[in-house]
Order: structure tokens, then sequence, then C-alpha cells
């Protein structure tokens, strides 16, 4: 499927910058993605611009590749045009020929080709630089001070904001490239005016300098400069008899009898000026113009891969997606944090009944040998009893019972059902629940213990209960 | 369970953490499963219903954890149990299941029917006990039933208070199952978590696979969270360094309150990003509820910008001379390079000397602050980078810190860490070696210069290095 997001361009990478800052999706949906484009997974570019394509809709506020595409595309046909029109007026300017002074072909040479070769080595020097060298490069070219005064008004605010999401290396690209189309339309708007001029009028061409240059040496200069065409279009090439007769000085300004003599002839330089303005303003210029493109295009598909989460996104997509998680909810239990069990601070010396739950007959006798407690009869509870076995120890019991409970172990329901049984017998007054901490500690427990059977305890709401925290 | 849901049973591992009450059955589901989204409490019965932990690999499940509520009236049920008539062993598991569909609306029995589902649906068994309490008769009654399920099994082991009863436990639990293995939920590391993953692969062949390849996932999990936690340490390295804050000013100079005003603006974004750092490698660790956790913050008491934070992850005042002498030395030696040794290098030993004395300039002396050109009218107020020697160390220390206790934080634990090292803690971390590549690349990031992308990966390796040493 051919979309618009089929390739990085500046709106897809406009458009990326800013879906980025919204959104990046988690691991589990952007792995999703990558697996349903899995043909695609290879290609991060194309992965990542078709999950931009994908994800634009969560962009609410304006785009930023809207703004910079309207902008930008009027910004570049008014400059287009206006460097047209000041190629097309230079051209008519150094063509304009009065009657009285011959055109200067050396003057027309200068704009032709010698501001065109020097614009360029300074491209070439700008595309290889970058900090403070490139911007004293920059400072060399008129459109870097055009764009600056166009800049202060609002629409050129407008362009900057949407500029600053570029790094100066896309920057500097994008001016490279904008120089390049513009100073092509000026070179077409240069051979426009010289092949209209010609058409027009009978333009006089001349050559004059200060400097002791013979026509000969004159002749073999341009014969090297018309080199590149000399082979399909020799006469794109001054003769030397034309630039004999063309040697124009300006002393008592008057034209050379030979001249005026020869004035058909003068004419002939056209071809070879259409021929300079063609080959080295236009040609050269559109393989500058092509350079420039394959650097923005580079520079852009590195800035597209270093934008801020495309990392994330590119190992999301290449990572699988692990999850641990249970997807049930858990049932909270409410912890009651005010407790109001009957608690006593000590226990008795004598009791009828002992009983340990979860306790062999060994361990209490050991725990009421520590704690200097007597009973009358000892009965273990729990462990390895049976159900029954435990009924029937609940219903003999009577008056006044000690429980040991293990303080570490929680009460389970088993307990709580003896308890119970112990509450439902009337014969019973009071049963004193007594959580006892492990030997090695000396049978004492912790306050978190405690708290855990008090809790227990006061769940069931029985006046019988007391639980001894000593 | 319906016969519909029997009928699409996977074939991937399952284990059903089971015990008694309060053993400790959901910590080290939590630790297991990377989740510190589990309930956790104190209080016996907090699980009320199983749940499932599948670990998933793009939606495919490897193997699932059950944690499940603790026995209540075990020996209700082995009451119940014996009751029947008697059976071969290859049918008792029939007896157990016919126990959960005779009891699934009794409410008496509402935890054993959730504990007992996973088992008879195929789940091995994790029978967790506390070994730091003793052994006790009640255990037998739950180890026995779980016997009758006829299923692979293991005990854990889990020391939750300080006696030590393993012993005792071992040779109990040694009549019930295959393996016993000691397992601390809250203390274990990614290692002890892969060695137990490694005994549950041991439970039943079929299973083999499915755990080693769960153990190469978490694996690469691992690894790939380290990678991730590097890479947010050293870009808030880059963002913090680097930092310029401005701020319009009305007259030609700052005034004292503008000064200040601008001061605590730059301090509260540089700790706004330490903040955003913290969060997202606690995310990347999947510890999302940690700041559930009442003063769990280890570094917000120690502020970035005090002394004890300098004296704990900064360098020492001689290791600070040593650098700033090395700083200064790099600079000057550029000097010394543009003439071509002609300065008979004494720019580097000038340079060395200067940034020796620079650095023992007061801790205050953190930013430079400079007021900027005129823009239509209007000067501003510019503080940072920071030029302060120590600080990148300081923040570098406090970051690893913070990672390193995140990445080796169980899920299970609830508490809060404290910050209690009082020696340099920078010590531990970076080596003179280090800190001499460290520098140059601090020296760029204060003349906020933008990093190439392999001083970039050298910075993440020196990092990374450290970071490993750490997590040992």
């Amino acid at each position: 499927m051919r979309t618009k997001y089929n390739k990085i361009s500046i709106l897809t990478y406009l458009n990326l910058s800013q879906l980025l800052k919204e959104y990046q999706g988690s691991h589990e949906e952007n792995r999703v993605f990558a697996l349903k484009h899995q043909s695609l997974i290879k290609n991060p570019k194309k992965l990542i611009l078709l999950w931009t394509e994908s994800s634009m809709f969560r962009v609410q506020d304006t785009l930023d590749s809207r703004v910079f595409s309207v902008y930008f595309s009027s910004m570049s046909t008014l400059f287009s045009f206006i460097s047209l029109l000041l190629g097309f007026f230079t051209g008519m300017g150094l063509l304009n020929y009065s009657g009285d002074a011959p055109v200067n072909v050396i003057y027309y040479l200068l704009f032709s080709m010698g501001l065109p070769l020097f614009s360029m080595v300074l491209t070439f020097f700008s595309m290889f630089s970058h900090g403070i060298i490139l911007n004293f490069f920059t400072l060399f070219f008129p459109l870097h001070w055009v764009e600056k005064i166009f800049s202060l008004f609002s629409f050129g605010k407008n362009i900057n904001a949407v500029n600053d999401k570029f790094t100066p290396a896309l920057k500097k690209w994008m001016f490279i490239n904008r120089l390049q189309l513009f100073s092509l339309f000026f070179s077409i708007g240069l051979l426009l005016a010289i092949l209209l001029e010609v058409a027009i009028q009978d333009i006089a061409f001349s050559w004059s300098t200060t400097l002791e240059v013979t026509p000969f040496a004159f002749q073999e200069f341009l014969t090297f400069i018309a080199t590149p065409w000399s082979w399909f279009f020799p006469d794109a090439i001054p003769s030397v008899e034309l630039v004999h007769m063309s040697h124009y000085y300006r002393l008592g300004e008057r034209l050379d009898p030979e001249m005026i003599k020869n004035a058909n002839v003068l004419g002939g330089w056209w071809q070879f000026l259409a021929m300079v303005t063609f080959f080295y303003a236009i040609i050269l210029r559109v393989l500058m113009l092509i350079i420039s493109h394959f650097g923005f295009k580079w520079q852009l598909g590195k800035d597209f891969l270093s934008l801020n989460g495309v990392d994330k996104l590119l190992r999301e997509f290449q990572t699988s997606y692990v999850s641990t998680e249970s997807q049930k909810l858990e049932k909270h239990l409410e912890i009651v944090s005010k407790i109001d069990t009957q608690i006593k601070d000590n226990h008795r010396r004598t009791y009828k009944t002992i009983i340990g739950w979860n306790f062999s007959n060994d361990e209490i006798a050991l725990a009421n040998d520590s704690k200097e407690i007597k009973a009358l009869t000892v009965q273990t509870v729990g462990g390895n009893h049976t159900f029954l076995e435990d009924q029937e120890v609940a219903k003999l019991s009577s008056e006044v019972v000690l429980l040991y409970v293990k303080s570490w172990e929680p009460p389970t329901m088993d307990f709580v059902d003896f308890l119970e049984l112990l509450i439902a017998n009337i014969m019973v007054n009071e049963i004193q629940v007594y959580p006892l901490g492990t030997v090695g500690r000396y049978y004492e427990s912790s306050e978190k213990e405690v708290a855990v059977w008090k809790r227990k305890i006061e769940g069931l709401k029985s006046k019988k209960v007391w639980v001894i925290d000593a | 369970m319906h016969n519909s849901e029997k009928d699409i049973i996977d074939d991937y591992p399952k284990f059903a953490v089971v015990g008694h009450p309060n053993k400790g059955k959901s910590s080290i589901v939590s630790s297991l499963a990377l989740d510190d989204s589990v309930q956790i409490g104190d209080t016996p019965g907090t699980t009320q219903v199983k749940r499932g932990f599948p670990l998933r690999v793009d939606g495919k499940v490897i193997y699932e954890l059950f944690d499940t509520p603790g026995f209540q009236r075990a020996r209700r049920v082995l009451e119940w149990l014996k009751e029947q008539p008697e059976v071969s062993a290859d049918k008792r598991a029939e007896l157990v299941r016919k126990f959960v569909n005779e009891h699934r609306n009794d409410e008496r029995f509402t935890d054993e029917i959730e504990l007992l589902e996973p088992i008879l649906d195929g789940a091995g068994i994790i029978y967790v006990v506390d070994a730091s309490k003793p052994f006790g008769p009640e255990y037998e009654v739950e180890m026995e039933i779980l016997r009758w399920c006829g299923q692979p099994s293991m005990a854990i082991l889990n020391l939750i208070g300080d006696e030590d009863y393993r012993g005792q436990w071992k040779s109990a639990l040694g009549h019930y199952f295959r393996l016993v293995r000691t397992f601390n939920p809250i203390e274990a590391t990614f290692r002890d978590h892969m060695d137990l993953l490694e005994s549950m692969a041991q439970l039943k062949e079929e299973w083999t696979k499915s755990i080693k390849v769960a153990i190469s996932v978490l694996d690469d999990l691992h690894q790939q969270k380290v990678e991730q936690t590097i890479d947010s340490i050293v870009s808030n390295m880059v963002k913090t360094i680097s930092f310029v804050y401005k701020q319009n000013i009305e007259g030609e100079s700052a005034t004292q309150e503008e000064e200040e005003q601008a001061k605590l603006a730059y301090r509260e974004q540089i700790m706004d990003y330490e903040k955003e750092l913290e969060k997202s490698i606690e995310f990347i660790w999947n510890h999302r509820s940690i700041e559930k956790v009442d003063n769990v913050l280890i570094l917000d008491e120690v502020g970035l910008f005090s002394k004890e934070s300098a004296s704990i992850f900064g360098l020492s005042q001689s290791e600070l001379m040593i650098t700033g002498a090395s700083a200064g030395a790099i600079t000057g030696a550029g000097v010394d390079l543009m003439f071509a040794g002609h300065t008979l290098f004494l720019a580097s030993l000038i340079g060395g000397v200067v940034g020796g004395i620079g650095a023992r300039i007061g801790f205050d002396n953190l930013y430079s602050i400079e007021i900027l050109g005129q823009n239509l009218g209007k000067r501003e107020l510019s503080i940072g980078p920071m030029k302060n020697l120590n600080f990148p160390y300081i923040l570098l220390g406090r970051a690893m810190y913070h990672g390193s206790v995140i990445a080796k934080r169980s899920h299970a634990l609830r508490e809060s860490f404290k910050l209690e090292d009082d020696e340099f803690f920078t010590e531990q971390l970076i080596d003179a070696e280090m800190r001499k590549k460290l520098e140059s690349i601090h020296l760029k990031l204060r003349k906020n210069e933008a990093l190439s992308e392999e001083m970039l990966d050298e910075y993440k390796k020196i990092i990374l290095r450290s970071f490993l040493g750490l997590l040992r």
C-alpha cells in the first residue's frame, strides 16, 4: 500500500517529531504493532513511518508539517520567482547596449561563471563544516541575510518556530538545498535574458581590460572555459579573429574602425556566453542541487532515526514483550485498624484446664514450667488430633480455660471452630488465649504477632474470650 | 471449572504456591512475577482468592504461577478424604476432586477450594513454609492433602524471622517433597530467582523446556532493563550537566532578587530532572507501586546540592584535585598542540595547576552566571551549565545508587530503604582510569558541546561497567 508515509520526508519527520512528544505507546502496544507488520520488522524506517501514519490521529494540535508546508512552499515559490526575476533583470542590465560602448564580455562572465563558481566552492566548504566555521561561510550567502530580514515578519517567525524542530545539521542541508534552488532560478533568469536580448536587439560584444592581456592569451583562456562543449558545439568558442577584432579600448570613447567594419561578426559572442551560462550557472548548479538533495536526504534519514523516542520505539518493536502481571483483580482483605479486644496483661497461677492448640503435651509442660503455671488437666487439640477429639476436649472443659497458641502461627478457621465450641460450652466461664513465642525466644511474642491474635478474637465478639498480652 | 474451559487447557507449566496462612506465599509470587502490586500483609488471609501470574512472551504463556489463600480447615478436608472408601494411590486425586466439587458452595472451604483447584487442573505444587519458626504437626495435615493431589511438588523454606529451623523442616519436608529449596523473596537476587526456576524445571520432564525458555527470556529481559537504565542515566547526565536556565531581566544587570530567583529555578529544574529519572528507572524495573510506600525515596532526604550528598556520592578532595588538574591539563595540552610543543608543554602544566586549585573552590561555586546580549532591548540572565567539578560525580553517583537499589529490590519488599553508607560511594564505582575518561566527557558537557556518538557510547560503557559492579 502506497501512502504519503511511504518515504521519509521533511513532513513525515515533523509529524513523527510532534507525535513522539505526545505519544510513544507502551511496549505491549508497540510490539503488537510490529508483530502485525512482521515483514517490515527488519526495515525500521518503514515500520516507523507506518506507525506514524497509524498513530497520527492522536495529535490534536495544528500539525507542524502543515504550518511548514503552507509557509515554506509559499516562501519557496516567492523566493524562486524573485530569484528568476533578479537573474533576468541582472542579465538585461549586463547586456544593455546603448549603441555607444559595446557590452564587455568579461563583466558578463563574472556574473555567469565567476560568481556561481565562487558560490559553489563556498557551498562545498559549508557541506563539510559545522559550528562556527559553518556560520562564517553562511555569512557570504545573500540568502542568509534575506531570510534573516524575513524572519522579523510574522510569517517568518512561524517558519522559525517550525525550523527550531530541526537539528543544526539538518538546517544546514535545508539551507544549502534552498540556496541551490534559488541560484538555479537566478541562472535561468540570466539565460532567458541573454536569449531575449539577442533576439530583440543587435548587441555588440567586446572585451576590455586594464590588464596587459593579448588577444591570443585571452582566446586560449576562453577556449579553456569552453572545453566542456568544444566537442559538440565548436561554434560556441570565439575564434582568435573574433577576439582580436573585439578588443575595445575606452580611450577617446570611440570604436575601433576595425570593429565597426566587422560589426556583423561581433554578435557572434552570444553563443559562447549562452553556453557559459548554461554550463557553469545551470548544469553545475543542477549537479550541486542533486548533491545537496542527497546530502539533505542522508541527514534527514539520520535525524529521523535520532528523534527523541525513536530508540525506544525500535527497541520495543524488536524485543519480545514479557509480562508477568495477573489479569485478575485482587480481592482485598479489609484490615481493621482499631482493635477493641478484651486484654489481660497477666495470667493466673493455677487453672483447672489448660489446652494447647497445636502443641504437644511435653511442650505444654515446658511452657507451664517456664511461666510457673499449674493446671489440674492439660489437653492438646489441633495438629494431628481429629475434630471429634477436639469436640470432646471442648465439651469437658469448665470454669476458666487457659488456651495456649503459637503466637507466630496465625489463627486459622480451624482454630476459630474449636474456640466457638469452647464459647458455646456453658460450663466455661472464661477463655484466656495466651499466644506464646518460640522456645528460642523464651516464649516472648512480638507485638505484631499478638496484634494478629487480638484482631481475630475481636472478630468473634465474645465476652468470654480474653487475650493475655504479658 | 466448566467443561469448555477444561477442553482448552494449555500445556504450559503451572505452579500453585500454597501453604499455611502468612508464610510468605504472596511475597514469593510477587518476587517471581516481578510484580509489586501483589497485596502482602501481616494479617493472615490477606490473599482471599487465587490469582494467576502468567509469564507471557508476546502474548504466549510460558508458565503460570498461582498465588493462593492459605489452608484454613485442613484437618476437616483430610478427615473428609479419609472417611471416603479407600482407593489406590492413583485414584486419590479423584477423591480430592470429588471434595472440591461437593464443597464448591460450602463457605467453610472457600480457601481450600481456591488453593486446590489449580493443583487439580495440573499445576505443580510449591509448598511454602517459614523456616525461621519451628515445625509443627499441623503442617503434616496440609502436606498429606497435597500428597493426595498427586502432582509434582517442591517445598520452599522462607526465612521470615531471625531464627533458623531449617534442619527440622528439611527432615519433615523430605518425606513429602522431592525438592526442598531455601528462597528468601525479600533478599533474593536475580540469580536466586533463576536458580529457583531451574529447580522448578526439574519437577516434571515435560516442563523443563518451557522453564528453560522462561529463564532465557528473563535473562534477556534483565539485560534489557540494565541497558535501559544506563540509557536513562546517561541521557539525564547529558541533559542536566549542559542545562542552561535563561530568564529575562529588567535592568542592565540582574538584581540580587532576580539572581536568587533564577538560581532557585535552575536548581529546581535539575532536581525535577533527577526525579523524572528515578521514576523512569522504577518504571523500567516494574516497581510501579513504590511511591505508595511511605518514605521510600532514598535520595530525597539527602538533597542533591547538600554537602552530605557531595561527601557520599562525590569525589574526595584529593580525587577532585587530581581530576581538576587533569581537566586543566587537557585544555592546556590543546594550547601546546597549537604551538606544536614550542610552549615546552608549559600550558599543560599551568592548566593542570589552575585546574587543581579550581577544584578546591567551594561547593557553592556551582554554575556560571552570565548576562546575555540584547534581544530587542531585553537582557537575559543565564545560569549554567554547572561548572562545579564534583557535580557530575554527585549526580552520577546518586543515579547509579538509586538505579542499583531499584534493580536489586525484590518486588516482595514493601518497606522503604535507607541510605546508610557514609563512605565515599563513588570510590566503589569509579576508578582513576574511568574518572579520567569521564572527565573529558564532562568537560565537553560543561562547555555545552554536543557529544559525538562514539563519546556517548564510551560514556555508556563506563557507566555500564560500574553499574554491573553494583548489581553483584
